[in-house]
Protein backbone atom coordinates (compact mmCIF):
# COMPACT_ATOMS: atom_id res chain seq x y z
CA UNK A 1 0.00 0.00 0.00
CA UNK A 2 1.51 3.84 -1.54
CA UNK A 3 0.45 6.43 0.31
CA UNK A 4 1.33 9.18 -1.41
CA UNK A 5 2.15 9.81 -5.31
CA UNK A 6 4.69 11.54 -6.66
CA UNK A 7 5.26 14.77 -7.67
CA UNK A 8 7.99 14.96 -10.34
CA UNK A 9 9.05 12.40 -12.78
CA UNK A 10 12.84 10.65 -12.68
CA UNK A 11 15.64 12.33 -14.72
CA UNK A 12 15.96 9.96 -17.83
CA UNK A 13 18.76 7.76 -18.66
CA UNK A 14 21.00 8.29 -21.43
CA UNK A 15 23.71 5.48 -23.07
CA UNK A 16 27.42 5.68 -20.58
CA UNK A 17 28.53 5.65 -24.53
CA UNK A 18 32.23 4.24 -25.04
CA UNK A 19 34.03 6.43 -22.94
CA UNK A 20 32.51 5.43 -19.64
CA UNK A 21 35.79 4.92 -18.44
CA UNK A 22 37.21 8.34 -18.11
CA UNK A 23 34.61 9.25 -15.86
CA UNK A 24 34.37 5.70 -14.09
CA UNK A 25 37.97 4.02 -14.43
CA UNK A 26 40.11 6.76 -15.02
CA UNK A 27 43.43 5.15 -13.73
CA UNK A 28 42.55 1.78 -15.43
CA UNK A 29 42.88 3.87 -18.73
CA UNK A 30 46.07 5.46 -17.53
CA UNK A 31 44.28 8.61 -16.73
CA UNK A 32 46.44 8.74 -13.71
CA UNK A 33 46.94 11.80 -10.97
CA UNK A 34 43.34 12.85 -10.90
CA UNK A 35 41.72 10.30 -8.54
CA UNK A 36 43.60 8.68 -6.17
CA UNK A 37 42.18 5.06 -6.47
CA UNK A 38 39.05 4.24 -8.76
CA UNK A 39 35.81 3.22 -7.06
CA UNK A 40 34.73 -0.29 -6.38
CA UNK A 41 38.07 -1.98 -7.16
CA UNK A 42 37.71 -4.02 -3.70
CA UNK A 43 34.22 -4.43 -2.46
CA UNK A 44 35.51 -5.98 1.25
CA UNK A 45 38.60 -4.09 1.74
CA UNK A 46 38.70 -5.27 5.08
CA UNK A 47 37.78 -8.60 5.05
CA UNK A 48 39.59 -11.96 5.05
CA UNK A 49 40.37 -13.17 1.77
CA UNK A 50 40.50 -17.12 2.61
CA UNK A 51 36.40 -16.86 2.23
CA UNK A 52 36.29 -15.06 -1.29
CA UNK A 53 35.35 -16.29 -4.35
CA UNK A 54 35.53 -15.55 -7.88
CA UNK A 55 32.64 -14.81 -10.51
CA UNK A 56 34.39 -15.11 -13.90
CA UNK A 57 32.45 -14.95 -17.49
CA UNK A 58 31.94 -12.95 -20.24
CA UNK A 59 28.70 -10.90 -21.56
CA UNK A 60 27.74 -11.53 -25.54
CA UNK A 61 26.30 -9.52 -27.92
CA UNK A 62 23.62 -10.07 -30.56
CA UNK A 63 26.06 -11.69 -32.87
CA UNK A 64 27.64 -13.74 -29.39
CA UNK A 65 30.44 -11.15 -29.65
CA UNK A 66 32.27 -11.05 -26.08
CA UNK A 67 32.07 -7.27 -24.89
CA UNK A 68 34.66 -5.56 -23.63
CA UNK A 69 33.93 -1.99 -23.91
CA UNK A 70 31.36 -2.46 -20.78
CA UNK A 71 31.44 -1.44 -17.71
CA UNK A 72 29.90 -3.48 -14.57
CA UNK A 73 28.91 -2.74 -11.27
CA UNK A 74 27.94 -5.62 -8.59
CA UNK A 75 26.20 -4.35 -4.91
CA UNK A 76 25.65 -7.01 -2.41
CA UNK A 77 25.48 -8.53 1.35
CA UNK A 78 28.24 -9.27 3.16
CA UNK A 79 28.37 -13.42 4.38
CA UNK A 80 25.87 -12.57 6.83
CA UNK A 81 23.26 -11.23 4.57
CA UNK A 82 23.72 -7.73 5.74
CA UNK A 83 24.14 -4.44 3.64
CA UNK A 84 26.56 -1.86 4.82
CA UNK A 85 26.80 1.37 2.85
CA UNK A 86 30.38 1.01 3.33
CA UNK A 87 31.41 -1.95 1.61
CA UNK A 88 29.70 -4.72 -0.93
CA UNK A 89 29.93 -2.16 -4.34
CA UNK A 90 32.25 -3.05 -7.13
CA UNK A 91 33.03 -1.68 -10.67
CA UNK A 92 34.89 -3.59 -13.37
CA UNK A 93 35.69 -4.05 -16.44
CA UNK A 94 36.07 -7.51 -18.82
CA UNK A 95 40.00 -7.76 -19.87
CA UNK A 96 40.58 -6.52 -22.99
CA UNK A 97 42.53 -10.18 -24.65
CA UNK A 98 40.10 -13.00 -22.60
CA UNK A 99 36.99 -10.79 -22.52
CA UNK A 100 36.85 -12.42 -19.18
CA UNK A 101 35.29 -10.09 -16.11
CA UNK A 102 36.58 -11.46 -12.76
CA UNK A 103 34.61 -10.23 -9.83
CA UNK A 104 36.72 -11.36 -6.26
CA UNK A 105 34.15 -11.25 -3.45
CA UNK A 106 32.58 -12.51 -0.38
CA UNK A 107 30.02 -14.85 -1.54
CA UNK A 108 27.04 -13.40 0.65
CA UNK A 109 24.84 -14.80 2.99
CA UNK A 110 21.35 -15.22 3.02
CA UNK A 111 19.30 -12.03 3.54
CA UNK A 112 16.21 -11.70 5.85
CA UNK A 113 14.52 -8.77 4.81
CA UNK A 114 12.00 -6.60 6.92
CA UNK A 115 8.85 -8.26 5.65
CA UNK A 116 9.91 -11.45 7.41
CA UNK A 117 10.53 -13.20 4.07
CA UNK A 118 14.24 -14.17 3.43
CA UNK A 119 16.27 -13.84 -0.13
CA UNK A 120 18.38 -16.42 -1.18
CA UNK A 121 22.22 -15.27 -1.36
CA UNK A 122 22.45 -13.08 -4.47
CA UNK A 123 24.56 -9.99 -6.00
CA UNK A 124 22.81 -7.36 -7.84
CA UNK A 125 24.65 -6.89 -11.51
CA UNK A 126 24.75 -3.59 -13.26
CA UNK A 127 25.38 -3.47 -16.75
CA UNK A 128 26.22 0.13 -18.50
CA UNK A 129 27.85 0.53 -22.02
CA UNK A 130 27.47 2.09 -25.65
CA UNK A 131 24.49 0.86 -27.40
CA UNK A 132 22.24 0.67 -23.54
CA UNK A 133 20.09 3.51 -23.95
CA UNK A 134 19.58 2.66 -20.05
CA UNK A 135 21.51 0.31 -17.85
CA UNK A 136 20.70 -3.08 -17.21
CA UNK A 137 20.17 -4.93 -14.23
CA UNK A 138 19.81 -8.66 -13.52
CA UNK A 139 20.79 -10.79 -10.25
CA UNK A 140 23.67 -13.60 -9.67
CA UNK A 141 22.34 -16.57 -7.69
CA UNK A 142 24.58 -19.21 -7.05
CA UNK A 143 24.06 -22.85 -8.19
CA UNK A 144 24.07 -25.02 -5.08
CA UNK A 145 22.33 -22.81 -2.65
CA UNK A 146 18.38 -23.70 -1.50
CA UNK A 147 16.70 -21.14 -4.37
CA UNK A 148 13.18 -22.22 -3.77
CA UNK A 149 11.81 -19.60 -1.79
CA UNK A 150 13.05 -16.90 -2.89
CA UNK A 151 10.53 -13.91 -3.89
CA UNK A 152 12.31 -12.43 -7.04
CA UNK A 153 12.52 -16.13 -8.22
CA UNK A 154 8.84 -16.92 -7.32
CA UNK A 155 8.16 -13.76 -9.08
CA UNK A 156 10.09 -14.63 -12.17
CA UNK A 157 9.08 -18.05 -12.60
CA UNK A 158 5.45 -16.71 -13.57
CA UNK A 159 5.92 -15.40 -16.61
CA UNK A 160 9.55 -17.29 -17.58
CA UNK A 161 9.74 -21.26 -17.15
CA UNK A 162 14.09 -20.82 -17.11
CA UNK A 163 15.61 -19.21 -14.21
CA UNK A 164 19.00 -20.85 -14.86
CA UNK A 165 20.52 -17.57 -16.52
CA UNK A 166 20.54 -15.87 -13.09
CA UNK A 167 21.92 -19.00 -11.47
CA UNK A 168 25.82 -18.66 -11.54
CA UNK A 169 27.14 -22.39 -12.47
CA UNK A 170 29.57 -23.72 -9.64
CA UNK A 171 32.79 -25.05 -11.71
CA UNK A 172 35.04 -25.00 -8.96
CA UNK A 173 34.86 -25.31 -4.99
CA UNK A 174 35.06 -21.45 -4.81
CA UNK A 175 34.85 -20.62 -8.36
CA UNK A 176 31.34 -19.76 -10.31
CA UNK A 177 30.53 -18.58 -14.05
CA UNK A 178 28.45 -16.03 -14.59
CA UNK A 179 28.00 -15.70 -18.28
CA UNK A 180 25.66 -12.89 -19.84
CA UNK A 181 23.75 -12.81 -23.43
CA UNK A 182 22.48 -9.64 -24.17
CA UNK A 183 20.19 -10.74 -26.75
CA UNK A 184 19.28 -14.17 -28.50
CA UNK A 185 18.55 -17.56 -27.45
CA UNK A 186 19.90 -17.45 -24.50
CA UNK A 187 19.38 -13.62 -23.57
CA UNK A 188 19.57 -13.09 -19.80
CA UNK A 189 16.59 -12.26 -17.83
CA UNK A 190 17.01 -8.39 -16.98
CA UNK A 191 15.15 -6.58 -14.08
CA UNK A 192 12.70 -3.51 -13.86
CA UNK A 193 14.47 -2.74 -10.13
CA UNK B 1 5.96 0.84 8.21
CA UNK B 2 9.24 0.14 6.42
CA UNK B 3 10.25 2.38 3.00
CA UNK B 4 10.72 1.18 -0.49
CA UNK B 5 11.68 2.56 -3.77
CA UNK B 6 8.59 3.83 -5.92
CA UNK B 7 7.88 1.79 -9.11
CA UNK B 8 9.68 3.22 -12.01
CA UNK B 9 7.99 4.95 -14.61
CA UNK B 10 9.37 3.38 -18.14
CA UNK B 11 7.62 5.78 -20.15
CA UNK B 12 9.95 8.76 -19.34
CA UNK B 13 12.58 6.32 -19.90
CA UNK B 14 15.00 6.21 -23.33
CA UNK B 15 13.32 2.93 -25.52
CA UNK B 16 16.72 -0.14 -25.43
CA UNK B 17 15.46 -1.27 -28.97
CA UNK B 18 16.31 2.10 -30.29
CA UNK B 19 17.53 1.34 -34.06
CA UNK B 20 18.10 4.84 -34.94
CA UNK B 21 20.64 4.61 -32.86
CA UNK B 22 23.03 1.90 -34.27
CA UNK B 23 24.63 0.15 -31.23
CA UNK B 24 21.58 -0.57 -29.77
CA UNK B 25 20.62 -3.04 -32.33
CA UNK B 26 23.38 -6.16 -31.24
CA UNK B 27 23.38 -5.05 -27.63
CA UNK B 28 19.10 -4.10 -26.64
CA UNK B 29 17.58 -7.35 -25.37
CA UNK B 30 14.09 -8.38 -27.23
CA UNK B 31 12.39 -9.41 -23.56
CA UNK B 32 10.81 -7.74 -21.53
CA UNK B 33 12.42 -6.19 -18.16
CA UNK B 34 10.94 -8.50 -14.93
CA UNK B 35 8.87 -6.44 -12.40
CA UNK B 36 8.92 -6.96 -8.90
CA UNK B 37 8.37 -5.23 -5.64
CA UNK B 38 11.64 -3.77 -4.52
CA UNK B 39 13.76 -5.59 -1.81
CA UNK B 40 16.29 -4.53 0.67
CA UNK B 41 19.04 -5.29 -1.90
CA UNK B 42 17.48 -2.07 -4.13
CA UNK B 43 16.67 -0.35 -1.00
CA UNK B 44 20.19 -0.35 0.11
CA UNK B 45 23.57 1.42 -1.70
CA UNK B 46 26.78 2.01 -1.71
CA UNK B 47 27.54 5.46 0.45
CA UNK B 48 30.59 7.54 -0.55
CA UNK B 49 32.57 9.72 2.14
CA UNK B 50 34.13 12.93 1.13
CA UNK B 51 36.79 12.34 2.01
CA UNK B 52 37.58 10.31 -1.19
CA UNK B 53 37.66 13.48 -3.06
CA UNK B 54 40.73 15.29 -3.68
CA UNK B 55 40.44 19.32 -3.56
CA UNK B 56 40.21 19.60 -7.55
CA UNK B 57 37.71 16.76 -8.46
CA UNK B 58 35.19 18.89 -9.45
CA UNK B 59 37.44 21.25 -11.51
CA UNK B 60 38.03 20.21 -14.37
CA UNK B 61 40.09 22.87 -15.41
CA UNK B 62 42.94 22.41 -13.02
CA UNK B 63 42.44 18.59 -12.06
CA UNK B 64 44.80 17.46 -14.81
CA UNK B 65 46.60 20.64 -15.80
CA UNK B 66 50.53 20.86 -16.23
CA UNK B 67 52.43 23.65 -14.56
CA UNK B 68 48.58 25.67 -13.91
CA UNK B 69 48.36 25.95 -17.85
CA UNK B 70 44.68 26.16 -18.31
CA UNK B 71 42.75 23.83 -20.81
CA UNK B 72 41.63 25.72 -24.38
CA UNK B 73 38.14 26.49 -24.11
CA UNK B 74 35.34 28.47 -22.42
CA UNK B 75 35.41 27.88 -18.40
CA UNK B 76 31.71 27.33 -17.72
CA UNK B 77 30.07 26.43 -14.26
CA UNK B 78 27.86 23.79 -14.37
CA UNK B 79 25.72 23.09 -11.17
CA UNK B 80 22.28 21.92 -9.56
CA UNK B 81 20.81 20.23 -7.07
CA UNK B 82 19.66 16.72 -6.70
CA UNK B 83 16.28 15.52 -5.25
CA UNK B 84 13.49 12.86 -5.22
CA UNK B 85 10.48 12.33 -6.53
CA UNK B 86 9.06 13.98 -3.74
CA UNK B 87 10.92 17.26 -3.75
CA UNK B 88 13.21 15.78 -1.19
CA UNK B 89 17.44 16.73 -1.61
CA UNK B 90 19.55 14.35 -1.37
CA UNK B 91 22.72 14.56 1.00
CA UNK B 92 26.05 13.04 -0.12
CA UNK B 93 25.32 12.18 -3.68
CA UNK B 94 27.87 10.96 -5.53
CA UNK B 95 28.38 12.60 -9.02
CA UNK B 96 31.08 11.54 -11.81
CA UNK B 97 30.79 12.78 -14.70
CA UNK B 98 32.86 12.63 -18.13
CA UNK B 99 33.04 14.71 -20.85
CA UNK B 100 35.10 15.65 -24.87
CA UNK B 101 37.51 18.86 -24.35
CA UNK B 102 36.44 22.00 -26.70
CA UNK B 103 37.31 20.46 -30.01
CA UNK B 104 35.75 17.61 -29.09
CA UNK B 105 38.51 14.95 -28.74
CA UNK B 106 37.73 12.49 -25.22
CA UNK B 107 41.08 11.38 -23.72
CA UNK B 108 40.29 7.80 -24.26
CA UNK B 109 42.00 5.18 -26.80
CA UNK B 110 38.94 3.83 -28.35
CA UNK B 111 37.77 7.70 -29.79
CA UNK B 112 39.16 7.94 -33.36
CA UNK B 113 37.80 11.44 -33.88
CA UNK B 114 40.79 13.79 -36.16
CA UNK B 115 40.61 16.77 -33.59
CA UNK B 116 43.48 17.23 -31.06
CA UNK B 117 43.53 16.49 -27.22
CA UNK B 118 44.58 18.46 -24.80
CA UNK B 119 47.68 18.01 -22.48
CA UNK B 120 46.12 20.18 -20.01
CA UNK B 121 42.39 18.01 -19.81
CA UNK B 122 41.29 14.22 -18.85
CA UNK B 123 37.49 15.51 -19.18
CA UNK B 124 36.94 13.86 -15.14
CA UNK B 125 35.08 15.05 -12.10
CA UNK B 126 33.55 13.85 -9.25
CA UNK B 127 31.66 15.80 -6.66
CA UNK B 128 28.96 14.30 -3.50
CA UNK B 129 26.19 16.47 -2.89
CA UNK B 130 25.81 19.07 0.12
CA UNK B 131 22.90 19.12 2.97
CA UNK B 132 20.73 21.01 0.62
CA UNK B 133 21.71 18.42 -2.81
CA UNK B 134 23.98 21.25 -3.86
CA UNK B 135 26.28 20.43 -6.78
CA UNK B 136 28.86 22.23 -8.82
CA UNK B 137 31.41 21.80 -11.01
CA UNK B 138 34.41 23.96 -13.30
CA UNK B 139 35.01 22.82 -16.66
CA UNK B 140 35.30 23.46 -19.97
CA UNK B 141 32.78 24.15 -22.41
CA UNK B 142 32.99 20.44 -24.45
CA UNK B 143 32.54 20.58 -28.13
CA UNK B 144 29.89 18.55 -30.53
CA UNK B 145 32.14 15.45 -32.38
CA UNK B 146 31.30 13.25 -35.51
CA UNK B 147 30.90 9.76 -34.66
CA UNK B 148 29.56 6.60 -36.85
CA UNK B 149 25.93 5.49 -36.78
CA UNK B 150 23.47 6.25 -39.70
CA UNK B 151 27.39 7.46 -41.82
CA UNK B 152 28.31 10.13 -39.71
CA UNK B 153 26.66 11.92 -37.43
CA UNK B 154 27.04 14.84 -34.57
CA UNK B 155 26.60 14.31 -30.87
CA UNK B 156 25.15 17.57 -29.35
CA UNK B 157 27.47 19.19 -27.15
CA UNK B 158 27.12 16.90 -23.48
CA UNK B 159 28.27 15.98 -20.09
CA UNK B 160 27.94 12.53 -19.39
CA UNK B 161 26.70 11.86 -15.59
CA UNK B 162 26.61 9.26 -13.20
CA UNK B 163 24.42 9.19 -10.26
CA UNK B 164 24.57 7.52 -6.77
CA UNK B 165 21.55 8.35 -4.36
CA UNK B 166 21.35 6.27 -1.22
CA UNK B 167 19.67 3.04 -2.48
CA UNK B 168 21.30 1.24 -6.01
CA UNK B 169 17.54 1.12 -7.37
CA UNK B 170 17.82 5.16 -7.51
CA UNK B 171 21.36 4.35 -9.71
CA UNK B 172 21.32 7.05 -12.49
CA UNK B 173 23.66 7.25 -15.83
CA UNK B 174 22.33 10.09 -17.95
CA UNK B 175 23.51 12.97 -20.03
CA UNK B 176 23.52 16.64 -19.41
CA UNK B 177 22.87 19.02 -23.24
CA UNK B 178 23.25 22.69 -23.53
CA UNK B 179 19.90 25.19 -24.15
CA UNK B 180 20.00 26.14 -27.24
CA UNK B 181 22.41 23.33 -29.39
CA UNK B 182 20.95 22.96 -32.61
CA UNK B 183 22.03 19.47 -32.58
CA UNK B 184 19.47 18.07 -29.63
CA UNK B 185 16.77 18.03 -32.07
CA UNK B 186 18.37 15.30 -34.67
CA UNK B 187 20.49 13.34 -32.17
CA UNK B 188 19.04 9.28 -32.04
CA UNK B 189 19.96 8.96 -28.19
CA UNK B 190 17.66 12.45 -26.97
CA UNK B 191 15.07 11.02 -29.56
CA UNK B 192 15.25 7.32 -28.09
CA UNK B 193 13.01 9.50 -24.89
CA UNK B 194 9.62 9.05 -26.58
CA UNK B 195 8.29 11.88 -23.93
CA UNK B 196 8.85 15.31 -24.67
CA UNK B 197 8.76 16.89 -20.96
CA UNK B 198 11.51 14.01 -20.10
CA UNK B 199 13.60 14.98 -23.51
CA UNK B 200 13.70 18.96 -22.28
CA UNK B 201 14.53 17.81 -19.01
CA UNK B 202 18.08 16.93 -19.68
CA UNK B 203 18.85 20.07 -21.51
CA UNK B 204 20.77 22.64 -18.90
CA UNK B 205 19.38 26.13 -19.08
CA UNK B 206 22.32 29.28 -19.41
CA UNK B 207 21.97 30.81 -15.56
CA UNK B 208 22.60 34.88 -16.91
CA UNK B 209 22.65 36.12 -13.14
CA UNK B 210 24.89 33.89 -11.94
CA UNK B 211 27.03 34.34 -15.41
CA UNK B 212 27.20 38.10 -15.18
CA UNK B 213 28.68 38.05 -11.52
CA UNK B 214 31.02 35.37 -11.77
CA UNK B 215 32.43 36.23 -15.41
CA UNK B 216 31.57 32.44 -16.70
CA UNK B 217 29.05 31.23 -17.92
CA UNK B 218 26.52 28.69 -15.69
CA UNK B 219 24.61 26.16 -16.45
CA UNK B 220 22.30 24.62 -14.74
CA UNK B 221 21.25 21.01 -14.15
CA UNK B 222 18.86 19.68 -11.55
CA UNK B 223 18.57 15.98 -10.98
CA UNK B 224 15.42 13.80 -9.52
CA UNK B 225 16.14 10.28 -8.35
CA UNK B 226 13.65 8.01 -7.77
CA UNK B 227 11.29 8.46 -4.40
CA UNK B 228 10.76 5.93 -1.52
CA UNK B 229 7.12 5.53 -0.44
CA UNK B 230 6.57 3.68 2.79
CA UNK B 231 4.93 0.61 2.89
CA UNK B 232 2.52 -1.37 5.70
CA UNK B 233 3.35 -4.74 6.05
CA UNK B 234 0.85 -6.68 7.86
CA UNK B 235 2.50 -10.01 8.56
CA UNK B 236 5.52 -7.47 10.49
CA UNK B 237 6.84 -8.62 13.37
CA UNK B 238 6.55 -6.78 16.57
CA UNK B 239 9.74 -4.74 16.40
CA UNK B 240 10.81 -4.50 12.89
FE1 LIG C 1 29.86 11.44 -25.27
Amino acid sequence: MSNSKAVLDETPFQTAGPFLHIGCLPNAINIEGVFDTDLGVKPFANKDYDKFITITGSVFDGDGKALDDIMLETWQSDENGVYSPECGFARFVPDSLTKKFNLFTLKPGFINDIDGKAQSPHILLSISSRGLNMTLNTRIYFEGDDLTSDPLLSTVKISRNDISSLVAKKIDEDIFLFDIFLQGDKETIFLDI
Amino acid sequence: MVEALIKRNLKIHPQLNFPDYKSSILRAPKNKKISFSSTSTEFSGPVFNKNILGNLDNDLTLNFSKNNILPIGHKIIVFGKISDQFCNPIEGALIEIWQANAAGKYLHHNDNNSAPIDPNFAGCGRSITSSKGYYEFITIQPGPYPYPNRGIEWRPMHIHFSVFGKSFGQRLITQMYFEGDPLINSCPMVNSIPDEKAKQSLISTLDTSRSNTQKLLSYKFDIILRGTNQTFFENRKEGL
